[in-house]
């Protein structure tokens, strides 16, 4: 038999580095993309400032921005930073952009752009969620990052009213924090699943409570607006300054969960498991979080909490690709923001076409709405919803 | 069984325990278990043991008192020892301070003469194997995608599979007999199949020592045969040292070299079934009066009745 090892270790090299790509994630992948740029189409061709879908598109390939790389780079970098990197003296001033490019370049077209990011954190984040704490119901906000970040956000906007500026900062920190005093709760010689959902549940409560509270003290509609639009999740206003914030942390988080895709793979056979096959569990639950947190605090930063998408995603994909995490990762990168970006067409969009009103609603409603129903779907169809 | 026998044969058998650690101090004394077979050795108490507890109390958070108080625990190298006693008295405990998934309160536990808390985990992981009574598999994996996780204290965290992870999970899979489960969804399998599959995965990590948790319990009568079959296989062919938590009595005396019965958390005899399980074990431990016979596979028992507590 020994003699034959060989032989059958040939037989078996479709395990190759690409055999995890499967047609059904290939499948997934383009028709997330189409989605994506069917959005991106309808988010650049329509809004309250009117022009015609001819004048859009001539306005999106407008060679004042294409042939000029100044533009494009001080879009990407700042421009500051782009003088710096391409060398522009200071007295060099960039060109005036025409109106309709302006609006579809600093307005709509970076929107979409946010959107897409904060969609592939958010699903990448619960996806991990799901499996450090073994449970198909969390969400990148179960261990407190909604509530520690909505305190904090509220906190900004009625208490400390100087540093509004600085509310994305804040509002990361704030989530950050509490997943910090979550695990501190719920290390006692060690954590488990259990242990850090009942600590983020504790966590929640209190945090809750408090923001709540703050309401009360807010002094005008227009701060609880604000509060209102933070905390439900917005990309009202999202621009390249959002996109420059938001996508250095989530080329970082979303790489380190594609790599750790195996840790998540092998902590879900277990903790015993896990432990016996040389896996330090806790060190690796607490990096895995970590990574989780880093995502969901990018997106927190530019777009508030946003709800839902964190939770159903991973869901949907997990049932096209599998539970193979490299899988379900990969998939989570082109689903969340597929979901993100459409449901976004819907919160610019609805009011204008329903009410012909100017008013925009929060994408966090938009998601909240589609994925109500999407877990009664599944409530009815599946026998275990629950446990992973 | 009088005290005094049991005392002086746990002396001689501490001092040869104690003699033989010097010489298994030595860096790999012993030959790795992908490498040649060796021969059918007969099982003889000179063998030195690969893992050894010493003064080990073992407690869990939350308990005061120690759950286990032992003295002295040996796997004599290259034979199956049976950890052995009814429901509470500690063997599931004991086996997780060997595979160090417990840290002792006291004690220490040595792997061929070195602290366990000297190993690194994955450098652990590759020398003693352990299928613990929770498992838990992702439905939609297949027999042997599982397997291959197996590999895993193989592998750094950049590291593609390569042709020795291949090997061994073949060689793991032709082992257990699960090469025709091995495109099924574990999910779809039955618990003693699941069982095979979860062994094929702990032999891929090519382990000296292989701990299990009661793997038989549970399982059809025709599973609980393979399951032990496997493990024989792997103890005489490979020479693979087996520590094994049994719930079944009988099922320890017919296939282990080794008994260690525990009561109440301490080891109330331990040696070859023959010498072990007597009626006194039964009625004292147990708490049933049983008569043992003598087999042509050790001593075989039939129970009567339970003892009024």
């Amino acid at each position: 038999m020994a003699g034959e090892q060989p032989a059958d270790g040939a037989a078996v090299g479709y395990r190759d580095r690409f055999a995890w790509l499967d047609s059904s994630l290939l499948w997934l992948g383009t028709s997330s993309v189409a989605v994506v740029v069917l959005s991106l189409f309808v988010q650049v061709s329509f809004g309250t400032y009117t022009m015609s879908i001819t004048e859009a598109w001539s306005a999106l390939l407008d060679a004042d921005v294409w042939y000029d790389e100044r533009v494009l780079v001080s879009f990407l970098l700042g421009e500051e930073l782009m003088r710096t990197v391409l060398f522009v003296p200071d007295g060099d001033a960039l060109p005036d952009l025409a109106t309709n490019t302006n609006i579809v370049w600093n307005v709509r077209l970076p929107r979409v752009i946010v959107g897409a990011l904060v969609g592939a954190n958010l699903a990448v984040s619960g996806a991990i969620f799901q499996a450090v704490t073994r449970n198909e119901l969390a969400s990148p906000y179960i261990l407190g990052v909604s509530s520690g970040a909505g305190l904090a956000i509220l906190l900004t906007l009625v208490v400390f009213s100087g540093m509004t500026a600085l509310l994305p900062v804040t509002a990361a920190l704030g989530g950050t924090v509490a997943f910090l005093v979550v695990y501190a709760i719920a290390w006692k010689g060690g954590t488990s699943p259990v242990r850090l959902v009942l600590a983020g549940i504790i966590v929640a409560t209190i945090c809750t409570s408090l923001q709540t509270a703050l309401y009360l003290f807010a002094e005008d509609i227009s701060t609880v607006q604000s509060a209102v639009a933070w905390t439900t999740g917005s990309l009202t206003g999202a621009d390249w300054g959002d996109v420059r914030l938001v996508f250095p942390w989530t080329v970082i988080a979303l790489t380190l969960a594609v790599a750790s895709s195996r840790q998540l793979n092998v902590l879900l056979l277990g903790e015993r498991t896990a432990g016996a096959l040389g896996m330090p569990v806790e060190r690796v639950r607490f990096a895995l979080s970590s990574v989780a947190i880093l995502a969901a605090a990018a997106s927190i930063a530019v777009a508030g909490i946003v709800g839902f998408v964190g939770l159903i995603v991973p869901h949907v994909v997990r049932t096209i690709v599998g539970s193979d995490h490299k899988r379900l990762i990969v998939g989570c990168l082109f689903v969340g923001p597929a979901l993100l970006v459409s449901a976004d067409v819907g919160a610019r969009l609805g009011m204008q076409v329903l009410f012909d009103s100017p008013n925009q609603l929060p994408v966090g409603i938009l998601t909240g709405l589609i994925g109500g129903p999407y877990f009664l779907y599944l409530m009815r169809k599946r026998q275990h919803l629950g446990d992973l | 069984m009088t005290g005094l026998a049991l005392t002086l044969r746990r002396l001689l058998r501490n001092g040869a325990a104690e003699a033989t650690r010097a010489a298994t101090d030595r860096p790999d004394g012993l030959p790795r278990w992908d490498g040649v077979d060796r021969e059918g050795d007969a099982a003889g108490s000179d063998e030195p043991s690969r893992l050894i507890g010493e003064d080990l109390e073992l407690g869990y958070p939350g308990t005061e008192e120690p759950v286990v108080e032992v003295d002295r625990l040996d796997l004599p190298a290259g034979e199956v020892t049976a950890l052995v006693g009814p429901n509470g008295s500690g063997k599931s405990t004991l086996l997780k301070a060997l595979a160090r998934q417990l840290e002792p309160d006291a004690g220490d536990v040595y792997l061929d003469g070195s602290d366990l808390e000297t190993f690194g985990n994955k450098a652990f992981a590759r020398r003693v194997g352990l299928l613990s009574q929770e498992h838990e598999s992702p439905g939609s994996l297949s027999a042997e995608e599982l397997v291959y996780y197996g590999r895993y204290p193989y592998r750094g965290f950049f590291d593609a599979v390569d042709d020795a992870d291949r090997a061994a999970v073949e060689r793991a899979i032709d082992l257990a007999g699960v090469d025709h489960l091995r495109d099924e969804p574990v999910g779809d399998l039955s618990g003693g199949q699941k069982q095979l599959v979860w062994i094929a995965m702990i032999l891929a990590q090519e382990p000296e020592v292989l701990l299990l948790d009661e793997p038989t319990t549970y399982l059809d009568l025709h599973h609980q045969l393979r399951v032990m079959e496997v493990v024989e296989t792997l103890n005489e062919e490979r020479g693979v040292t087996v520590g094994v938590v049994l719930h079944d009595i009988a099922q320890a005396a017919r296939h282990a070299d080794n008994l260690v019965a525990l009561e109440d958390g301490s080891v109330y005899d331990w040696g070859p079934p023959d010498e072990v399980v007597t009626d006194d074990l039964l009625e004292e431990v147990f708490g049933v009066v049983a008569t043992v016979g003598y087999g042509e596979n050790g001593p075989t028992i039939m129970p009567h009745r339970p003892i009024e507590e």
